[in-house]
């Protein structure tokens, strides 16, 4: 038998070993490199494995939707709708140019655009398209792209389009509440957002079965029911849209609200905006609801607060009369009549508001000073301040749910001040103070409510998501602001003025006689910011109610700075009032009296 | 291997050789190496249970069904299995005259892979596709390429001309530029490429070939790397990525950086089967390059070191396979086996613990794809064939052998003998264990 070359076998045996040998020194080697991997380094790529796997990020909460009143039903407003951000992670792409194709079909665009954003380097996030449809975004979906996702956010959207937009106010691209409801509500219409801490896939999806994954459910926001009357709303705008072009005024605000409870019931200003394409707008003075954040000297509509104070003081009653001397000299100042009509003559209280007299309101702040005297003292310019600020609630924001309310401004009773008397014979009348549409109305419906200041609210109640509802009762803020006679006494007296204007040719300020209604109109000079007033500008108010056995809406009308001739009050306030008053009667929002 | 600690006293005693045992032309033929098969089986049933846990976690990046990895990988097990059964059964010097014909269809497979359309997915021309099925080409070159090398090598050892430079070098030097030009500079596979390599060196190298010549080889081989690296931008990124693993974690260094992130990660115990997360779209090619990862990040150090155990444990029977045959084409072609299997291992399992490059080898047994299971399953088919034979040469050198360290280092060894293996002396009946024992197991 031949048997193989020994020294040879073993030769080549010995270097199978030595090779051998080789293998197990590298096997030793990754052994020691898996311990040092593994064991010693551990926590470095614990943590660098959590730092990629690990995502906390939180679920957003449907905001709140915003309803109102439509009849008996309520009816929304303001919803929500869910699109789509469509994404890509740049390094799960490897044919940019391929997956482009794929999703034009679906989305549409520039296929090489969305190949230059795949493209991208140094990033694990790049945004393709936004505002994808519910269906293209299952389209997208279904596609399977990897490295490819999309991300849902909501939108508002307007069923009503633009009406009440600038008491709704908008929710900007952050997800925040912008003026109006939105902003003054943001917190309660937002909700809460939920968290979620998770060991995730590679494109962010929760692994199912990881330990220590954390998840707390969002809450999500309040619906809130508006006070807000739809139908009264749109008709209110479009007489607003309509007296702004015949006033050709530079803006018109003015409210409805229910003088028994301070609630809004329309509220609108023009120009307006539409709050589904806000980007667009190039003023963002439309976004601003007028009639709570615009503070105006309101003029001789005031009279109706100077009255109410001077009535519940007792220094006046409803039928005093006086003489007036056409013009009083205070701090060596005229203080006259724009109605320059009458001259020297005797006077009453209604003639004082019908003909709308600067002296006559002079001669009430005289009255609250030192009754039967004509001369304005500390005592009177106490009192007026005392009822305004503190009774009235005037200098300082209502706290209505609206975003930027306006404080409005009173002149301190600084007596140390030379030309205070002056400054406050200024202030009767409606100068030289500044009040909000919505403090004019708060105001007068206290008084004519019988004394009480209501809170104005425009929310008649939230829902929580549980659907528990909590009902926004009417809130008392002042219990006394005057006698609960003064409004009995003062309402015949604002009926005189709407007669008084008939009588004088408006026709349109002609009413049923089961309803009855009243007012004030102001002609106020416009303040330059530098001090002084404008000559021949004026802005025209209007302050009033409509009700059958009691008032049981007051209007304010804020019209600035028509472009007609005559009185901007009766010539710009005043048609809006009536316009306002007609359609709430016409449209029996108002109950007539029960005994003609 | 056969000497065991001094301390315990078990130590074989010398033997001669038992001619009355079964025998083969060149040496006894006795009981094959289950071991091996049991390793082998092993190895492929964590492999399957690693693709298995991971199968719905492959569906996030490659949307496919929670079970289709699992259905293809099982595939990929019984064909292997019949394979196996095939190349067990045909005798190992049948292979002597069937590298003609392997290296034709090795070429023919090649030349179809570059004539066939590539999928879009992966561009480089390495797969032949029949409806449904596909395998890649350099599989089956690996294979031929062995098969030739160990012919080869035996017949120039034979002639005496092993360290010729006109027989032996000239054909080697041949074979490798054809590899280079053809797997390294068309199909763009310099993993595989250096695989063959590095086999054909072991190979030549235990057959004698000179080391300096090997060397020499080597450096040309090397220079062809670096050309090779510097041609193509891919290559340079992977490199810059290997040099600089942490500078580039989002570009072209991902997946060396999430492969250790996996692995440092698994900690000293791992995660369990069902609970790695890297998987979920982090780790690229989790179920083939990256499996070492995947499994490290599981099963921890703990379980890392067990597989490696295993795969030593799996390489030393090889070995012991190849130390006792009787042949020298036998001998070679089980080392080719040995250093094609551990190689694919070191380069694979090097690469995910940031010890080499990334180069796109599959972990043997272990990772998920079809070919790789089929090519490497027979040939331990061959490897199971081999282990049948015992040459008598070796077991006389292993029996000197072990005379002699026990002369030097342990005097009273030979008396103190283990009753248990006296088998032939004492009243069992001999039979082919004692070749077994002698031969290492």
């Amino acid at each position: 038998m031949a048997l193989p070359n020994t020294n040879n076998a073993s030769a080549t045996i010995k270097r199978v070993r030595f090779w051998y040998g080789l293998l197990t020194i590298v096997l030793v080697v990754f052994g020691i490199r898996l311990f040092f991997l593994q064991v010693v380094d551990y926590s470095h790529y614990h943590a660098a494995a959590l730092s990629d796997q690990l995502k906390q990020y939180q679920i957003p909460a449907d905001r709140g939707i915003i309803e109102a009143q439509d009849g008996s039903n309520v009816v929304p407003i303001v919803l929500n709708q869910k699109l789509y951000t469509l994404y890509a992670d740049p390094v799960y792409i490897k044919h940019p140019n391929q997956v482009a194709a794929k999703i034009v079909p679906v989305i549409g665009g520039n296929a090489n655009q969305y190949a230059g954003l795949m493209h991208t380097k140094n990033t694990r996030y790049v945004i393709l398209a936004k505002k994808l449809s519910p269906s293209q975004n299952q389209r997208v979906l279904a596609l399977r792209i990897p490295g490819i996702g999309t991300q849902g956010q909501d939108y508002r959207v307007y069923p009503e389009g633009s009406l009440a937009s600038q008491v709704l106010g908008f929710v900007d691209g952050n997800g925040k509440g912008q003026y109006g409801i939105e902003q003054a509500l943001n917190k309660q219409l937002s909700g809460k957002a939920g968290q979620v801490k998770a060991v995730t896939d590679v494109n962010g999806v929760p692994l199912p079965a990881t330990k220590g994954n954390i998840e707390q459910p969002p809450v999500n926001g309040d619906t809130v029911v508006t006070t807000l009357d739809l139908p009264m709303q749109a008709q209110m705008e479009k007489i607003l849209q309509q007296e702004y072009k015949k006033t050709k005024s530079q803006g018109i605000s003015a409210l409805i609200m229910d003088p028994d409870t301070g609630q809004i019931k329309a509220m609108a200003n023009y120009p307006t905006y539409d709050p589904s394409n806000y980007q667009n707008v190039t003023n963002p003075a439309v976004f601003q609801n007028g009639a709570v954040t615009d503070a105006i000297e309101p003029g001789s509509s005031m009279k109706t607060l100077t009255t109410s104070a001077a009535l519940d003081q007792g220094v006046i009653q409803p039928n005093s009369s006086f003489y007036d001397p056409a013009h009083w000299v205070i701090n060596g100042f005229n203080i006259t009549d724009i109605a320059q009509d009458g001259g020297a003559r005797e006077q009453n209280i209604a003639s004082i508001l019908a003909l709308s007299l600067n002296t006559g309101a002079t001669w009430m702040l005289m009255q609250m000073s030192d009754p039967g005297h004509t001369q304005i003292t500390a005592k009177g310019i106490n009192a007026w301040h005392n009822y305004m600020v503190n009774h009235f609630r005037l200098g300082q924001p209502t706290g209505i749910e609206q975003g930027y309310e306006s404080a409005g401004y009173v002149p301190p009773a600084n007596m140390n001040d030379p030309s205070i008397d002056l400054r406050y014979a200024n202030t009767s009348f409606g100068q030289g103070v500044q009040l909000t549409a919505l403090q004019l109305g708060a105001a007068l419906s206290s008084v004519l409510n019988g004394g009480t200041y209501y809170q104005p609210t425009l929310v008649s109640e939230t829902i929580k998501a549980s659907g528990q509802t909590q009902v926004n009762k009417p809130k008392v803020v002042e219990k006394h602001t005057v006698g609960p006679n003064i409004g009995k006494e003062l309402i015949p007296l604002m009926q005189n003025v709407v007669t008084t204007y008939h009588n004088e040719g408006f026709s349109y300020m002609s009413f049923p006689s089961n309803y009855i209604v009243g007012g004030k109109t102001g002609t106020a000079q416009v303040a330059k910011p530098t001090g002084g007033y404008y000559k021949n500008t004026y802005n025209g108010t209007y302050v009033g109610f409509v009700g059958g056995d009691k008032p049981q809406y007051v209007i304010v009308v804020f019209n600035i700075k028509p472009g007609i001739p005559g009185y901007a009050g009766s010539y710009a306030g005043q048609p809006v009032f009536s316009d306002l008053a007609h359609m709430l009667i016409d449209n029996s929002y108002v109950t007539p009296k029960t005994s003609p | 291997m056969w000497s065991s600690h001094p301390a315990s006293g078990r130590r074989r005693p010398p033997r001669r050789i038992r001619p009355e045992a079964a025998e083969s032309k060149l040496g006894r033929r006795h009981r094959p190496d289950y071991w091996l098969m049991i390793w082998c089986a092993v190895l492929l049933a964590i492999g399957l249970m690693v693709v298995y846990a991971i199968s719905p976690a492959l569906g996030i990046t490659n949307h496919t069904q929670g079970s289709y990895y699992v259905t293809k990988q099982l595939l990929a097990i019984g064909l292997s299995v019949a394979a196996f059964f095939v190349t067990a059964r045909i005798p190992l010097q049948w292979w002597q005259r069937a590298y003609k014909p392997l290296l034709v269809a090795a070429g023919l497979a090649t030349l179809l892979a570059l004539a066939l359309p590539v999928n879009p997915a992966y561009p480089a021309h390495r797969w032949v596709r029949f409806g449904g099925l596909s395998f890649e080409s350099v599989e089956l070159v690996q294979f031929a390429v062995m098969v030739w090398l160990a012919t080869f090598l035996a017949r120039r050892v034979r002639q005496g001309t092993i360290k010729s430079m006109k027989l032996t070098l000239k054909p080697l030097v041949i074979a490798l530029l054809i590899i280079g030009v053809v797997i390294v500079g068309i199909q763009s596979d310099l993993g595989s490429a250096g695989v063959i390599v590095a086999m054909m060196a072991t190979m030549a190298y235990v057959a004698g070939l000179p080391l300096k010549k090997i060397m020499l080889i080597g450096g040309a081989v090397l220079i062809m790397l670096v050309l090779a690296i510097a041609a193509t931008p891919y290559r340079r990124a992977r490199l810059e990525s290997y040099l600089h693993p942490q500078s580039n974690c989002h570009g072209s260094g991902y997946q060396a950086c999430q492969a250790l992130i996996a692995v440092g990660s698994g900690g000293m115990v791992g995660l369990g089967l069902g609970s790695g997360v890297q998987a979920y779209g982090y780790l690229p090619e989790a179920a083939n390059d990256s499996i070492f990862a995947i499994y490290a990040e599981k099963f921890g150090f703990v379980g890392a070191i067990i597989l490696l155990a295993i795969f030593m444990a799996f390489f030393t029977r090889l070995k012991n396979i190849a130390e006792r045959l009787p042949d020298d084409f036998s001998r070679f072609l089980v080392i080719g086996i040995l250093a094609w299997l551990s190689i694919q291992t070191f380069i694979n399992i090097g690469a995910m613990i940031g010890l080499l490059p990334l180069k796109g080898i599959t972990l043997p047994f272990i990772s998920y794809g079809g070919t790789s299971v089929v090519f490497s399953v027979a040939a331990i088919g061959l490897a199971f064939q081999a282990s049948q034979y015992t040459a008598f040469t070796a077991n006389r050198l292993v029996d000197e052998e072990a005379a002699a360290g026990d002369a030097v280092r342990r005097p009273g060894a030979a008396r103190a003998g283990r009753a248990g293996i006296r088998g032939n002396n004492g009243s069992r009946r001999p039979d082919w264990r004692d070749n077994a024992r002698r031969a290492g197991y």
